[in-house]
């Protein structure tokens, strides 16, 4: 029962759309049971792992991510690897160095970020699932900018093993497709402890038959700052689960304004250690004026080959860092994020889940994001942020459509009870029509 | 004058810190793995065995074990780091705030911790035209880091407490220094009011090299009526001098942050639970005060074996201990090499036998020791009478041809037989006693006479 690949067509939709960033040329010859992608900062035997960056060009993994791996022995090909700004830093794939997907629902607008590629590649190619990650919302804004179905488990559930690192401490392998069966079906592939990842080893088994039931809490500082289109569009969602017999309350999260800030400081702190290894001595792109001190050697190599953003959050890390700074601002952020937590779960005590949009605004066109400034583009994020930041497993899911362009929902489980998201994304589907894009009809 | 150290240590675990990849490579970068050379998507697993070795380590050096440790990176720019970040600890290492005694002093200890060494370069080509190269395998490998307080008085001081520290833990945890240039320390030292750093000094021998200089450097400076500047110095090992650091390496900030990948550790219920060995030092210092023994003797008894050390206990617990300690230096100590297996079957009975028979003075000396050579399986049949001795009497007697000035000097001067018996006593490697070889020898001259 293998599936057949047609890779004509696919080389013809990454004509046009660009999710892939490499892809296979031939089908290979032995038998598979699905067919699935890999965002390109999970390292595959076989192809390239670049991560979106021009410094890890010609860089082959010698070895297969551990939810590859998992995929791969569940009976699935690896059709390639997906675009995604560089390292995950950016919110609309505009930040690669390997071609721009583009919406599928529009190619003129953007696929949102950092998983763009994986969920244009799950919009647009038939029976497809996409491993995306996950740092401060990437799975979820793509998924909400290209209409599918985008999850995000909790942190620790599937392990990193193979993961090139942004946040560390944030990081998180989830799915993209655009049916809730697919997500059911390779969630359980995915999950697991790993001993090659020891963050991943304290999970409680995965048990997607424990549902948790009680109102969905909405909280009120979730819907301030959103265009008018995707306010009505999730206030008439709302409405749809009220009338399906889901009590939805309007709640009060003060402190998930200060989610932002707090995941700014963390997340560029951390990268700007992980990404100090490039360097263009060891692996990816090559300098070869040997005759130089190391200090020139590496400046050269990180000044040519990082682009724009990666620069703007190494020197932001490094700064958040620093004596003197540290405890104002990285200490404080780890702070900011356990008060955060408190938050959520004082929520789930009389809540099974907390729901608001997943994007203020629907996919924007490549010359307004031409125009945004990176500040603007980093509060696009202050919806996802939140669950990223605190661990919290969370599922996008598509909830309506303005001017042709699909809006997203987000909903945010109690860590471990992805079961919970899973079962909503069902009933969901039940009363939900999604739409697919004119490309693939 | 007060000297700190901050002393780097391999620890003895067969895997790497963060890898699987044994710590015994030898062709460079042959011990590598994707963790240890900084690939990226890979991740550090913890070796237990390090982290044991270090509670034990701080556990011995009488520190308070934190309850709860984490790691932590310290990012810094270097050829040989492949991450560049090494995996330390910072905020909460192994232990703190501890002590070790050396020749009656205290000295404290300020932490304890473990981290992951980076790689080596290797500087080749000739002069002129060298270039560098890494090896990986020295990457990832376990270290302990042991920073004392500026309790420390001179530099032969310091060079003696890391000497003894070092023996210490090889007792303890079986570290393995096997030249003393593999130990690198970091020293502080200071005169007047401020003090200076000397950092990464390799062995023991540059490091009471590199403290003189400083500490006379120090005191010219004094003289001259200038001031000591706050600095950071390194050892020139060639011209034997500390110069200042020219690298600004080390006064950069490392900007310290929590290791992700690895989380927190709780190790309070493990190191309570944590046995440790009596160590040589200590047990010297034990069985000097118990015994009333001087403390080199007992040193001197415990470094040589473990076994020894026992036997001397046991000894003095039936003997007076001056009793013990003439048997134990003289007569055993000579046989040590064929009676430490006999010793290790029976627990010493046989021996602790004999001694306690000459004590009692139930056997004549040479009894004691014929039994004792019988008990060590040397010599077991036969009596030390000249006549049962063939070989003895040879050995003699070709001496005695081959040197005929001393049979003709023997009729007037007894003291002339000294020779013979050197010989005797060298070529049996002292089998028989002064007393033996005297009596054949006066036997077999008579024979001549
Ligand atoms: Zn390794």
């Amino acid at each position: 029962m293998t599936p057949k690949v047609d890779i004509e067509a696919m080389r013809r939709t990454n004509e046009r759309f660009e999710p892939f960033c490499e892809m296979i040329s031939v089908v290979p010859d032995e038998d598979h049971e699905f067919t699935f992608s890999a965002k390109d900062n999970l390292c595959a035997k076989g192809f390239q792992a670049r991560a979106g960056s021009r410094i890890l060009e010609g860089y082959r993994p010698p070895f297969d991510a551990t939810p590859i791996w998992k995929m791969r022995a569940a009976g699935g090909l690896l059709l390639g690897k997906t675009n995604m700004d560089e390292f995950g830093f950016g919110t609309f794939s505009t930040n690669s160095g390997y071609g721009i997907p583009k919406n599928p629902f529009d190619p003129t607008r953007a696929c949102g970020g950092s998983s763009g590629g994986a969920a244009c590649a799950a919009a647009l190619l038939p029976g497809h699932v996409a491993l995306g990650v996950s740092t401060g919302g990437s799975i979820s804004c793509p998924s909400s900018f290209c209409g599918v179905i985008g999850m995000t488990p909790t942190y620790g559930r599937v392990s990193r093993y193979g993961l090139i690192d942004y946040g560390n401490s944030l990081d998180k392998v989830g799915l993209i497709s655009r049916s809730i069966s697919d997500i059911e079906r390779f969630l359980p592939v995915i999950s697991g402890s790993d001993p090659k990842d020891p963050t991943s080893c304290c999970q409680p088994r995965l048990d997607l038959s424990k549902v948790r039931k009680g109102p969905m809490a909405v909280p009120k500082e979730c819907l301030e700052g959103l265009t008018p289109d995707v306010a009505r569009t999730f206030d008439d969602a709302v409405q749809t689960l009220k009338e399906g017999g889901t009590e939805v309350d309007v709640v009060s999260m003060p402190s998930l304004k200060y989610a932002m800030p707090a995941y700014y400081v963390l997340a560029t702190t951390e990268a700007s250690t992980n990404l100090a290894r490039y360097c263009g001595m060891r692996f990816g792109v090559a300098e070869r004026e040997y005759a130089q001190h190391f200090n020139d050697f590496f400046s050269k190599t990180r000044s040519e080959s990082f682009g724009d953003e990666a620069k703007r959050r190494i020197l932001l890390g490094t700064f958040c860092r620093m004596v003197g700074f540290r405890d104002k601002y990285y200490l404080k952020a780890l702070s900011v994020r356990q008060g955060i937590t408190k938050e959520y779960l004082d929520v789930f005590k009389d809540h099974s889940m907390v729901l608001s949009p997943t994007m203020p605004f629907i996919a924007p066109k490549f010359d307004e994001i031409a125009s945004m400034r990176p500040l603007e583009m980093y509060s696009a994020d202050f919806l996802t942020i939140p669950p990223n930041l605190t661990g919290l497993p969370h599922i996008s899911l598509p909830c309506g459509y303005h001017s042709g362009m699909p809006i997203g929902m987000q909903a945010v489980a109690p860590h471990w009870e992805e079961g919970t998201l899973i079962d909503l994304g069902k009933r969901w589907g039940t009363t939900f029509a999604y739409k697919v894009p004119e490309a693939c009809q | 004058m007060r000297i700190g150290l901050e002393v780097h240590l391999q620890l003895p675990t067969r895997s790497k810190l963060f890898c699987s990849c044994p710590t015994n490579g030898d062709a460079p970068n042959t011990s590598v793995c994707p963790t240890c050379l900084g690939l990226p998507g890979s991740k550090p697993v913890l070796n237990r065995k390090a982290l044991e070795l270090g509670i034990m380590i701080a556990k011995f050096l009488d520190c308070r074990i934190n309850d709860r440790i984490w790691f932590s990176r310290k990012t810094y720019f270097y050829p040989d780091l492949p991450k560049h970040f090494q995996i330390t600890q910072y905020e909460s290492p192994v232990g703190n705030d501890g002590h070790y005694e050396h020749e009656g002093k205290r000295i404290g200890i300020w932490r304890v911790h473990i981290e992951e060494d980076p790689g080596r370069i290797k500087r080749v080509g000739r002069s002129g035209e060298e270039v560098s190269l890494i090896d990986y395998n020295r990457s990832g490998i376990p270290l302990v880091e042991i920073v004392t307080a500026p309790d420390l008085e001179s530099p032969e001081q310091a060079r003696a407490f890391i000497d003894q520290l070092v023996t210490e833990l090889r007792y303890l945890v079986g570290i393995n220094v096997q030249d003393e240039t593999s130990v690198r320390v970091d020293a502080n030292l200071s005169i007047g009011e401020e003090r200076v750093e000397v950092k990464n000094v390799q062995g023991l021998k540059n490091l009471e090299r590199a403290l003189r200089y400083e500490a006379t450097r120090q005191t010219k400076v004094l003289d001259a009526g200038k001031r000591i500047v706050r600095e950071t110095r390194r050892y020139d090992e060639e011209r034997k001098i500390t110069l200042p650091a020219r690298e600004k390496e080390f006064e950069e900030d490392y900007g310290y942050i929590g290791e992700p990948d690895l989380g927190e550790y709780h190790i309070g219920q493990w190191a309570r639970e944590t046995v440790l060995k009596e160590t040589p030092f200590a047990r010297a210092e034990r069985m000097s005060a118990e015994l009333d023994i001087p403390r080199q003797t007992a040193r001197q008894v415990v470094l040589t074996s473990g076994s020894l050390a026992d036997l001397l206990e046991k000894l003095c617990k039936e003997v007076p201990s001056e009793k013990a300690l003439q048997w134990l230096l003289g007569p055993i100590s000579s046989n040590w090499g064929a009676l430490e297996k006999v010793i290790d079957a029976d627990g010493g009975a046989c021996v602790i036998d004999i001694v306690k028979a000459d004590a009692s003075g139930s056997i004549t000396d040479s009894e004691a020791k014929i039994r004792l050579q019988k008990c060590a399986g040397v010599k077991s049949e036969g009596t030390p009478a000249c006549a049962s001795n063939p070989d003895m009497i040879s050995m003699v007697n070709s001496f005695l041809d081959a040197h005929p000035e001393v049979v003709k000097d023997l009729r007037n001067n007894a003291k002339a037989a000294n020779s013979v018996i050197g010989h005797v006593m060298k070529e049996t490697k002292g089998q028989y006693s002064s007393k033996d070889i005297v009596e054949c020898v006066k036997k077999e001259i008579s024979k001549r006479v």
